[in-house]
């Protein structure tokens, strides 16, 4: 298992650093599926079979067929900042990830006070679609209705904006 | 995933990968000649017996044309988009069980493998259209992903139902759960809805606008040629195949039935659904986009609510307390 | 597992997130800005998965699943804002924008 989640890793890494540094968006999209692929296997091998498989149908399969579906009407190339434009985010993120991985890694204390007295941790299982189910449906129902209005509100606002004669659309809605 | 006891797993991909091609490749003959026969003409019946061997000669031409690239085209992209029509179809054949114990991986989620596979085959279709670069390609794949994406819900919602009854998204668990009764009697609304939606998957007639060749040439593979559009072509058979045996499995009982052995009861219904996808596409005439999203959103999206919560309702009433 | 595997995966999701901001900051293109805010959700959203494998708990993949309800309706409202303003700016995906946002009248605009 150890292994599998280390390829997976390994590609994930390198197919994500390979996303923000791609000119076309769709060759853009392209690897960041080959990622997301990489994410789903990673949560295979951490014993999550059903977030794994919403990652591979919702993420890959609707999120970003839309933006593939939306670089494909705008046809758009994107300038890509060259040499020193990169310097400064990446030293930005370096110092984040250097954080980050203090954080996670180096201090078990720092994160959650008294986590090094926790009980050890139980060999993880695989945690069945079913028991994601009850727990979504009965403990946390009111974060599914909650995420319910999100996605309504969501549907509702990306209607508005593309409707034909949107207030937000001033000539009248060409493209 | 579990490998099943005392089932050599490389053969067992093998067997089933051929299989599908084989069956994939016989269907395009039966196409061709129950389309024949459904329009009062012979359809082909030169090579071989009956024009079995048709296909066989059509490989031949297909390999021996020129395997081109068009020079305005993103040639990665373009090479790369008809392995993965092809590729997704075949890779969901993995979950579907043909017999007790002959499945490649029976995974506790295989039926959201199968829903995530197909909607990953978007991408083979929405990338030729981007890659060929031409207005007829991208016309067509803007529509086919419009179209896909929103048949893809009321796919996953019609099957909500299977697996409600079930219990499990396993698709052996599935088959096991109908012993008593096929699916197809309580969820006959399911299937319905799923049906539908796994002709407008599989971009058929009546849902063939993406390649609808008096208005877009051929649609998202009008660049095409030689190889790559056999992958396409074939990918649609193997994709129909699918379609037909994952029909099968959720509301036909799979591999059950008396007298034979379950692998061909299994094949025998598989082929019905095959036959039956081919009679569809010769009687039924292809609707405008309009009148092909507002059905989808209005109709189908509704009646799987409908059967999803019926069937909801159903299990919890007869199920008691938990 | 050991918690070997589930600290090197929690430095698989630092790594991403590391990642995506440093493109959010360096790219121009407002796709590529909402393509980088996906990567960073998803790494916090595998974060979660990996808190829920720790514990062997069903409510990291019910984060997880909130997380992705949160993305798909950013996307739809997002993708939806950059077709709108590409239909008012000519140049809205490389550069103008910030003038856009803040009323000022850019070039491309009427």
């Amino acid at each position: 298992m150890n292994a599998l989640l280390a390829v997976a890793s390994a590609v994930a890494v390198a197919s994500t650093l390979a996303v923000i540094l791609q000119r076309r968006a769709v060759h853009a999209l392209l690897y960041l599926i080959v990622s997301f692929f990489a994410l789903a296997v990673a949560m295979l091998a951490l014993g999550a079979a059903f977030a794994a498989a919403l990652e591979v149908i919702v993420y890959a399969g609707a999120i970003l067929v839309l933006f593939v579906f939306v670089v494909m009407m705008l046809g758009s190339e994107d300038a890509r900042p060259r040499g020193a434009g990169w310097i400064g985010p990446s030293l930005l993120a370096l110092v984040l990830l250097g954080e980050l991985l203090y954080a996670f890694l180096a201090e078990p204390g720092l994160l959650a006070p008294g986590a090094a007295s926790l009980p050890a941790a139980v060999p993880p299982q695989t945690v069945e679609p079913k028991a994601v189910g009850i727990a979504l449906f009965g403990e946390y129902a009111i974060c599914g209705e909650i995420a319910a209005f999100l996605l309504l509100s969501g549907l509702v606002g990306a209607f508005h904006l593309g409707r034909r004669d949107s207030p937000a659309r001033p000539e009248g809605g060409e493209r | 995933m579990s490998e099943t006891a005392g089932f050599p797993i490389v053969a067992g991909i093998l067997s089933v990968l051929f299989g599908v091609l084989i069956v994939a490749a016989l269907s395009i003959w039966l196409e061709r000649r129950l389309l024949g026969l459904l329009q009062q003409r012979s359809g082909p019946n030169r090579v071989g017996p009956l024009g079995l061997l048709q296909v066989v000669a059509d490989t031949v031409k297909i390999f021996a044309k020129e395997n081109w690239v068009p020079p305005f085209a993103d040639k990665v992209v373009f090479v790369l988009a008809p392995p993965i029509v092809i590729a997704t179809a075949l890779a969901s054949f993995a979950v579907v069980p043909l017999a007790p114990g002959f499945v490649v991986a029976d995974f506790n989620v295989g039926l959201l493998f199968f829903l995530g596979m197909s909607s990953l085959a978007v991408y083979g279709v929405a990338l030729s259209g981007w890659a060929s670069n031409s207005k007829f390609s991208l016309l067509g794949s803007v529509r086919a992903v419009g179209q896909m994406v929103s048949y893809e819900v009321f796919m996953g919602l019609s099957l909500l139902g299977v697996v409600a009854q079930a219990g499990s998204f396993s698709l052996v668990d599935i088959v096991n759960a109908q012993k008593g009764l096929w699916n197809c009697v309580p969820q006959a609304l399911g299937f319905a809805v799923f049906f539908v939606a796994s002709l407008a998957e599989t971009r058929r007639v009546p849902f063939d606008l993406p390649e609808a060749e008096n208005e877009l040439v051929a649609g998202y593979h009008t660049e095409y040629s030689g190889f790559k559009f056999a992958m396409f072509y074939l990918g649609e058979y193997v994709g129909v195949t699918l379609n037909s045996a994952i029909i099968v499995t959720l509301f036909f009982g799979g591999w059950s039935g008396p007298f034979l052995p379950p692998i061909a009861w299994f094949l025998v219904k598989t082929v019905f659904f095959i036959a039956v996808f081919i009679l569809v596409r010769g009687s039924l005439p292809r609707p405008r986009y309009d009148q092909l999203i507002s059905f989808g959103w209005k109709l189908m999206l509704p009646l799987a609510l409908v059967n999803l919560v019926a069937t909801g309702a159903i299990v919890l009433a007869t199920a008691g307390p938990r | 597992m050991s918690g070997q595997g589930l600290e090197a995966a929690l430095a698989l999701a630092a790594a991403l997130f590391a990642i995506g901001l440093a493109g959010i900051v360096a790219r121009r293109s407002l796709v590529f800005m909402l393509l980088c805010a996906e990567i960073m959700l998803n790494a916090a959203g595998f974060a979660f998965i990996i808190a829920g494998a720790r514990w062997s708990q069903p409510a990291g993949q019910v984060m997880f699943i909130f997380l992705l309800v949160t993305a798909a309706a950013e996307v739809a409202v997002g993708l939806a804002l950059i077709l709108t303003l590409t239909g008012t700016l000519t140049d809205t995906l490389t550069g103008t924008l910030t003038g856009a946002l803040s009323g000022r009248p850019s070039k491309g605009d009427r």
